[in-house]
């Protein structure tokens, strides 16, 4: 079909990024944005698959705010969400520091090091739940009793679970913000470091005025992505505690897992999930606007 | 180029429709019958393992003598997700063998269709119990009993004789046990590192629950008084309240529990009997194919879980029911093989002797002996157990967020020594009380 006219030629300029799109976005339309719309619909009905669907309104999004179990949930989701994302920043920077340079054996320690973030969750679960045995002669709790602690019960006692949970979550996601942070290291300009040694500042205040300052586009990469991992938690969770014991380690994915897919909630489960995805949503946009303001200060 | 844009919003208009076509939905199966439609069958067995090789077998011999084409899926993990997702789009298998506990969930949704117990062969063979076990909160039935199995105590004999002490026959004989277990060096390593009991503890799908039903039985409580339909929560009964303060006692004054069990399910807790943890273990005779290998023959026996202090010995009775799945091509063929599967024929075939293929646990069909195909005696204490003592959950209109609730108040009680069992059954009961109401069922 040749284009005939000028009418044509521009209708024929405007469709045509939407066709070399259009692959992406048929595929997209069927695999995510479609599921999420019949998600949404889910969320304000009873779900009966061969009996036909019950409207409900807001009676799902009732339960999910008012619930006991959704709001424990969602505290410790936020706890679990803020302390796995501060930690593994922490670790991770200082992985980072310690590690940095182009040395052979920097490298092979820091693939090492690199290995939990590779590694299958169900894996690092079952490893876990064996170093976290809570007797005696547990692997950790061996340690622990050389320096005269413990033994902990770690993943068995309402107290500690969920502290034992975050530490794997640490711990695996600890590796992967050091690689971001050493690549961000290794952009820093050199001589801003010899530049504040000749004024005379030591190790602390290069590290202080210089280093972290110049981290600042690493972290906030790595806020956004931690924070939003940190919400949907939910293997680690599964696969060590599903929740238990007592309750102590329910959050929100996995509390929507039982309703949905063990009790045959689909509707209240639906629901669960739209406030978790609202809450990723603002949480993105609040981050993105700090990020905006935090660039527009600098000079 | 208009032609290629045209397919591109055919392909989403097709999409589209398909999807509103999973939201739009009508009642069950109006499709044209064909009585030589191949049935799909789904059945709950780890995949490639013996038993769905004998599942296997069950359909190509109830294929050879109708003529009708089956076709068997042998799923494990996630069974119930999966058949999810199946609904979701309305492609149901034909026939699904699975736990008799998921009949109410399934009924929920409108998975299944009724049974009718007269018009179907062979139904009156059956033993009159396990229908129970196939009924709706409406009285009428949407399962056919398959398999039968009941629970009894593993216990590690060469511990026990090495410490002199005699088969428990009662509670606190069994509690002895443990504690000598866990602190008499019964394997005689010289390390303190054996425990008594082993138990699944973990909320997951309810294990902990799942466990303790029978000790709740045992000790004279239960979940509910009054008829069905017209139930009252009895979870925070004396009774009840005893034999949760009995349960605690093991996990926080006698510490006669294998670590970890407050998060173990039953994939984690079988290895600390087989390794020689914990050397009390209540659990089904599918178990003793495994056992027998890892831990040997001569190591472990079986017997019969005494009664409790306040009642008398009850175990909990479950098994398998086969479940014609809504929405079929061929509901006449569904029906031919529910039959085939209950005849003694296909009860025989699937105990398959003493081998570890064995899908029909205890025959549900009367007229089928188990002592004529099996030789290892041990089944017998798991059939008198099932014929004797055996119960069946409640008659709810479904179980699982009863079971779910009990697990997680039982769970919490264990694991934080501190909790006060009163006030734990008590909120307990006003969870069941509450749940009830839901399902129309209480009084």
């Amino acid at each position: 079909m040749a284009a005939r006219g000028t009418g044509a030629a521009a209708l024929r300029r405007s469709l045509s990024p939407w066709l070399f799109l259009a692959p992406a976005l048929v595929l997209f339309g069927a695999f995510k944005f479609l599921p999420m719309w019949r998600a949404v619909t889910m969320s304000v009905h009873q779900v009966r698959p061969y009996l036909g669907d019950r409207w409900v309104g807001g009676d799902n999004y009732h339960q999910v705010l008012t619930d006991d179990a959704f709001l424990g949930a969602i505290g410790r989701t936020l706890l679990l969400a803020v302390g796995q994302t501060g930690g593994s920043i922490l670790l991770g920077l200082a992985l980072a520091l310690l590690l940095e340079g182009t040395a052979r054996h920097l490298w092979i320690v820091r693939t090492a090091v690199f290995l939990p973030t590779v590694t299958a969750m169900a894996v690092v679960a079952e490893v876990w739940r064996i170093l976290y045995y809570p007797a005696a002669d547990g692997a950790v709790n061996t340690l622990l009793g050389y320096v005269g602690v413990g033994p902990s019960q770690f993943l068995n006692s309402p107290d500690s679970a969920l502290w034992s949970v975050m530490g794997v979550g640490i711990w695996r996601g600890a590796p992967y913000d050091m690689m971001i942070f050493v690549a961000a290291l290794a952009g820093i300009d050199r001589t801003l470091y010899e530049a504040a040694a000749v004024d005379g500042a030591g190790v602390l205040r290069r590290l202080g005025h210089v280093t972290l300052p110049a981290l600042r586009p690493a972290f906030t990469i790595l806020l956004t992505l931690a924070a939003l991992r940190g919400l949907r938690v939910f293997t680690e969770i599964y696969l060590l505690t599903n929740g238990g014991p007592s309750g102590s380690t329910e959050v929100l994915m996995t509390l929507v897992y039982k309703l949905g897919l063990e009790r045959g909630e689909l509707g209240v489960a639906s629901a669960g999930s739209m406030v978790l995805l609202a809450a990723s949503v603002l949480l993105t946009l609040a981050l993105r606007l700090r990020r905006d303001r935090t660039g527009k200060a600098a000079p | 180029m208009p032609t290629r844009t045209a397919r591109t919003f055919a392909v989403l208009l097709a999409c589209a429709t398909a999807l509103t076509g999973l939201a739009g939905c009508s009642g069950s199966g109006d499709q044209s019958a064909d009585d030589k439609a191949q049935l799909e069958i789904w059945v709950r067995k780890p995949p490639g393992s013996n038993t769905e090789k004998t599942h296997q077998q069950l359909a190509e011999r109830f294929t050879a003598q109708t003529g009708i084409p089956t076709h068997v899926t042998a799923l494990f993990d996630d069974f119930e997700t999966k058949l999810q997702q199946a609904a979701a789009q309305k492609k149901l298998p034909d026939l699904i063998v699975n736990d008799t506990a998921q009949l109410g969930t399934m009924l929920k949704q409108g998975l299944l269709r009724s049974v009718d117990r007269k018009s179907l062969q062979g139904g009156d063979q059956l033993i009159p119990a396990t229908w129970d076990a196939a009924k709706g909160p409406d009285g009428a039935y949407y399962g056919v009993p398959f398999s039968a199995q009941s629970f009894a105590l593993f216990i590690r004999k060469d511990w026990r004789e090495r410490l002199g002490l005699p088969q428990p026959t009662s509670w606190d004989q069994l509690d002895a046990l443990a504690t000598a277990f866990t602190t008499g060096d019964p394997d005689g390593n010289g390390k303190n590192d054996t425990y008594g009991y082993v138990v699944p503890g973990t909320t997951k799908r309810g294990y902990l629950d799942w466990y303790y039903s029978s000790f709740l039985w045992s000790g004279g409580a239960d979940y509910f008084t009054g008829t069905p339909g017209k139930l009252k929560p009895a979870v925070d009964s004396p009774a009840a309240l005893a034999t949760a303060q009995w349960l605690k006692k093991q996990f926080c004054t006698d510490k006669s529990v294998v670590p970890g069990a407050v998060t173990a399910e039953t994939t984690q807790a079988h290895p600390m009997f087989e390794t020689g943890k914990g050397g009390i273990y209540l659990t089904g005779p599918y178990n003793m194919a495994r056992f027998d290998k890892s831990l040997g023959k001569d190591k472990y026996e079986v017997v019969p879980l005494p009664a409790g202090p306040g009642g008398q010995a009850a175990v909990l009775a479950e098994g398998e029911n086969t479940y014609l799945m809504a929405g079929s091509h061929n509901p006449k063929g569904q029906q031919k093989y529910a039959e085939y599967l209950i005849s003694a024929e296909g009860q025989t075939l699937g105990m398959a002797g003493d081998t570890d293929g064995n899908v029909v646990r205890l025959p549900v069909n009367k007229q089928v002996d188990l002592a004529k195909v099996r030789t290892d005696q041990r089944w017998q204490v798991f059939d008198q157990a099932f014929r004797q003592a055996g119960r069946y959950t409640p008659v709810v209109p479904e179980w699982t967020p009863f079971r779910q609730a009990s697990a997680d108040a039982l769970n919490g009680l264990v694991a934080d020594c501190g909790s006060d069992p009163k006030a734990v059954l008590g909120k307990l009961a006003g969870t069941f009380a509450e749940e009830l109401k839901k399902q129309g069922a209480g009084s």
